[in-house]
C-alpha cells in the first residue's frame, strides 16, 4: 500500500466516523487556522512528489558524473550537485519517498501492533493489563533512538529494519492511548459489553489515532533521517534526506548548498505535518459533541 | 504519601527487571555464538573459553540470565571488545562529558523557555504569543542535527567565532570549554525549549485563572508581584514532570549532538560501538541509559508529589 492510499483510508473512516454537523463545525474552525490549511497543502505537495519522483525528476539520482562535483545551484541543477557530481534536486525529490515510506508505515506498524494489545489491556484488565502495562513501563524507559540503535545493531541497518525500529520504538504511546479510550469507554457505558464497546469505542479510535498519528509521523520522518545520517538507516547511494546531510558535512566550506536543502526538505515536511496536526485535531476534536 | 512512593519503587523495580531481560536476550538475538559475540571476532580460544566460563554459556538460558544480572548489578558489564577495558570504566569516562551538556542544554531550554512561554501566557492573544508559539512549532519540528550542521557553517565556517568541533575539559580550561560546548548545547536545547515553553505557557494560562490569583490582584497586590511571586512558582510544577519525560529525548538528542560535534561523549560511544560491533559496550550503554530513564522518572515523580501535597496517586500511571 502506498502512503497516500493509506492516509486516504484513514481519512475516508474519520470522516465516516464523524457526524456530518460536527465536521462541518469542524471545518469551519480550521479555515479560521489558514496556518494548518497552508501545511495540509504542503504534506500533500510532498505526497505528490513521493509518488511522482520518476517524473518530477528527470535525472538519476544515483547517477555520478565526475564532470560535475560540487557544482553550485545553476539552471540546470538547481539544488546543485554533490561530491559524486549527483543532482541534488533529484536525490531531494526521491528522498520524499524514502521519507514518506520510513514515516508512514513505521506508524502503521505501531498501530497494528500498538492498537490490538491496547484494546487487550482495556478490555480485560486485570493480571494481563498489569503485565502488558508493565511490559510497556519498559519499553517506554529505552530513549526512542537509543531502542532504534539497538534494534538496528542486531537486525542489520537498511530502511526496512529502521522502519520496523522506529515503529516499535513508537508502539508503547498507541498501546497506553487505545488502552485509555478503552477504559473511558467502559467507565461511561459501566459494562464490558464488547459489541457495545466496539461500536462507540471504534468511532473514538479512529479520531484520535489520526490525530496522534499527525504527531507520530514526523518525529518518525526525523528518526529515519537521524538514523540514515548515523549510517544505520537507508545505505548509500540510495537517497535519503539524512545520508545526503552525512555526505554534506564534510564539505561545509566547499559545497554549503548540500546542507541547506536535504535539511530544508526535512524541517518544511515536518513543520506541515505539526501544522496540519494542529488543524486536524480541530477538525475532529473528540470533545466536540 | 508512603504508599504512593513504596509502589512507585515497586514499579521501578519491576521495570528494571524487564529492561533487563529485554538487553539480555537482545545480545542472544544476535546470530552466531555468544561467546564469540562478546568476545569479538579477534579472541582466541582461551578467550572464549574464558567468556564461556565466566557467564556459564552451556547453562540453560535463565541461569544465565540470572549470573549476568547478578555481575551487572554489581557493575561488571564485561570488557569492550575493542580497548579491552572494562565497560563501566569506559562509560564513567565518557558520562561526564554526557552529563555536563545536557545540564548546559536544560540551562539554555529554560532560560529561553520560562520567559517565553511566560510572556505568552500573560499577553496572550497578542504578537507575543503567536510569536513564542510559532518559536516553539518551529523548535519541535527542526531536525536538530541539521540545525548543528546549519550553526556550524554560519558561526564555524563562515564567521570564525566558534570550533566547530572537538572537546576540552572544564578543569582543563573553563572557557575552551565553554566556547566547544555552546553550540552543540544550544542545538540539544532547542527541542525541549520548544516542549518547555509550550508546557510553561499552558500552566501558567492554567494558574492565572485560578481562585487564588484573583484574591491576589483583588488585595491590591501589584501585577508584577503576583506574576513572579504567585504565578510563576505554582506553574513550574507541570515543568519539572515535563523535564523527566524529557530526559529520554535528552539522551536520544546527544546521541545525534554528539556525533555532529565530535564531542568524545557517551552518544559517541555507542555510535562507535555499533560500527565497531563492540556488543558488550552497545550492551551496557543501552542498560544504563534505560535504568538511568527509569531512576530520573522515579525522582521526578517523588519530588514532584513532595511540591505538591495534592498529588496522591493511587492509580496505574
Amino acid at each position: 500500500m502506498s502512503p497516500t492510499s493509506a492516509a486516504a483510508g484513514v481519512l475516508v473512516a474519520a470522516a465516516g466516523a464523524a457526524p456530518a454537523g460536527r465536521l462541518r463545525r469542524g471545518w469551519r474552525r480550521v479555515l479560521r487556522r489558514p496556518a494548518s490549511v497552508v501545511g495540509g497543502v504542503i504534506v500533500l505537495l510532498f505526497i505528490v512528489l513521493a509518488i511522482g519522483a520518476p517524473w518530477i525528476a528527470r535525472t538519476d539520482p544515483v547517477g555520478t558524473d565526475w564532470s560535475q562535483i560540487r557544482k553550485a545551484p545553476s539552471w540546470t541543477h538547481p539544488f546543485g550537485t554533490d561530491d559524486l557530481g549527483r543532482d541534488n534536486f533529484a536525490r531531494v525529490v526521491w528522498g520524499s519517498r524514502i521519507s514518506m515510506q520510513a514515516g508512514v508505515f513505521s506508524i502503521l506498524l505501531a498501530i497494528a501492533v500498538g492498537v490490538p494489545l491496547g484494546l487487550v489491556a482495556g478490555y480485560y484488565r486485570g493480571a494481563l493489563d498489569q503485565v502488558l502495562m508493565r511490559l510497556t513501563d519498559a519499553w517506554l524507559a529505552f530513549p526512542f533512538l537509543i531502542l532504534a540503535i539497538g534494534l538496528v545493531t542486531i537486525m542489520g541497518p537498511s530502511l526496512t529494519n529502521a522502519t520496523i525500529a522506529i515503529g516499535l520504538g513508537a508502539t508503547p504511546t498507541y498501546i497506553r492511548l487505545t488502552r485509555g479510550l478503552v477504559l473511558s469507554t467502559a467507565a461511561e457505558l459501566g459494562a464490558g459489553d464488547l459489541r457495545l464497546m466496539a461500536r462507540h469505542i471504534l468511532p473514538n479510535i479512529v479520531s484520535s489515532l489520526l490525530v496522534q498519528a499527525t504527531v507520530s509521523i514526523p518525529i518518525a520522518i526525523i528518526a529515519e533521517a537521524v538514523l540514515s545520517f548515523l549510517g544505520l538507516g537507508v545505505q548509500p547511494p540510495a537517497p535519503s534526506w539524512g545520508t545526503m546531510l552525512n555526505a554534506a558535512q564534510q564539505f561545509l566550506e566547499s559545497a554549503p548548498w548540500m546542507a541547506w536543502w536535504p535539511g530544508l526538505a526535512i524541517f518544511s515536511l515536518t513543520l506541515s505535518f505539526n501544522l496540519a496536526g494542529d488543524g486536524l485535531r480541530d477538525l475532529l476534536d473528540p470533545k466536540d459533541y | 504519601m508512603l504508599e504512593f512512593l513504596i509502589r512507585r519503587v515497586a514499579i521501578s523495580i519491576v521495570t528494571l527487571i524487564v529492561i533487563s531481560v529485554v538487553v539480555f536476550t537482545g545480545v542472544r538475538m544476535i546470530p552466531g555464538d555468544p561467546a564469540r559475540v562478546m568476545a569479538g571476532t579477534d579472541a582466541d580460544a582461551a578467550g572464549l573459553e574464558e567468556i564461556r566460563a565466566k557467564y556459564g554459556l552451556n547453562d540453560p538460558i535463565p541461569v544465565q540470565y540470572l549470573r549476568w544480572a547478578a555481575l551487572a548489578a554489581r557493575g561488571d558489564l564485561g570488557r569492550s571488545i575493542r580497548t579491552r577495558d572494562p565497560v563501566i570504566t569506559t562509560v564513567a569516562k565518557k558520562l561526564p562529558i554526557t552529563v555536563e551538556l545536557a545540564c548546559l542544554a536544560v540551562l539554555i531550554a529554560l532560560a529561553i523557555a520560562i520567559p517565553a512561554g511566560v510572556l505568552a501566557a500573560v499577553r496572550r492573544n497578542t504578537v507575543w504569543d503567536v510569536l513564542a508559539s510559532s518559536a516553539s512549532l518551529c523548535g519541535v519540528s527542526v531536525p536538530n542535527f541539521w540545525l548543528g550542521i546549519m550553526l556550524i557553517l554560519f558561526f564555524s565556517v563562515r564567521l570564525g567565532w566558534l570550533p566547530a568541533s572537538g572537546f576540552v575539559s572544564f578543569w582543563e580550561s573553563p572557557t575552551a570549554n565553554l566556547q566547544r560546548m555552546v553550540m552543540p548545547a544550544f542545538v540539544l536545547g532547542t527541542a525541549l525549549a520548544a516542549v518547555l515553553m509550550r508546557q510553561t505557557r499552558n500552566s501558567m494560562i492554567g494558574v492565572l485563572s485560578a481562585d487564588y490569583i484573583r484574591t491576589a490582584y483583588s488585595k491590591g497586590l501589584a501585577g508584577r508581584a503576583v506574576i513572579f511571586r504567585h504565578a510563576i512558582r505554582n506553574s513550574l510544577i507541570p515543568v519539572v514532570t515535563i523535564l523527566g519525560l524529557q530526559a529520554g529525548a535528552l539522551m536520544s538528542g546527544a546521541v545525534v549532538t554528539e556525533q555532529i560535534f565530535v564531542v568524545p561523549g557517551f552518544g559517541r560511544l555507542i555510535v562507535e560501538a555499533v560500527f565497531t560491533r563492540d556488543y558488550p559496550v552497545v550492551q551496557g550503554v543501552v542498560l544504563i541509559t534505560a535504568s538511568s530513564y527509569v531512576l530520573i522518572n522515579l525522582l521526578v515523580d517523588a519530588s514532584y508529589s513532595l511540591l505538591d501535597p495534592r498529588i496522591r496517586i493511587g492509580g496505574n500511571p
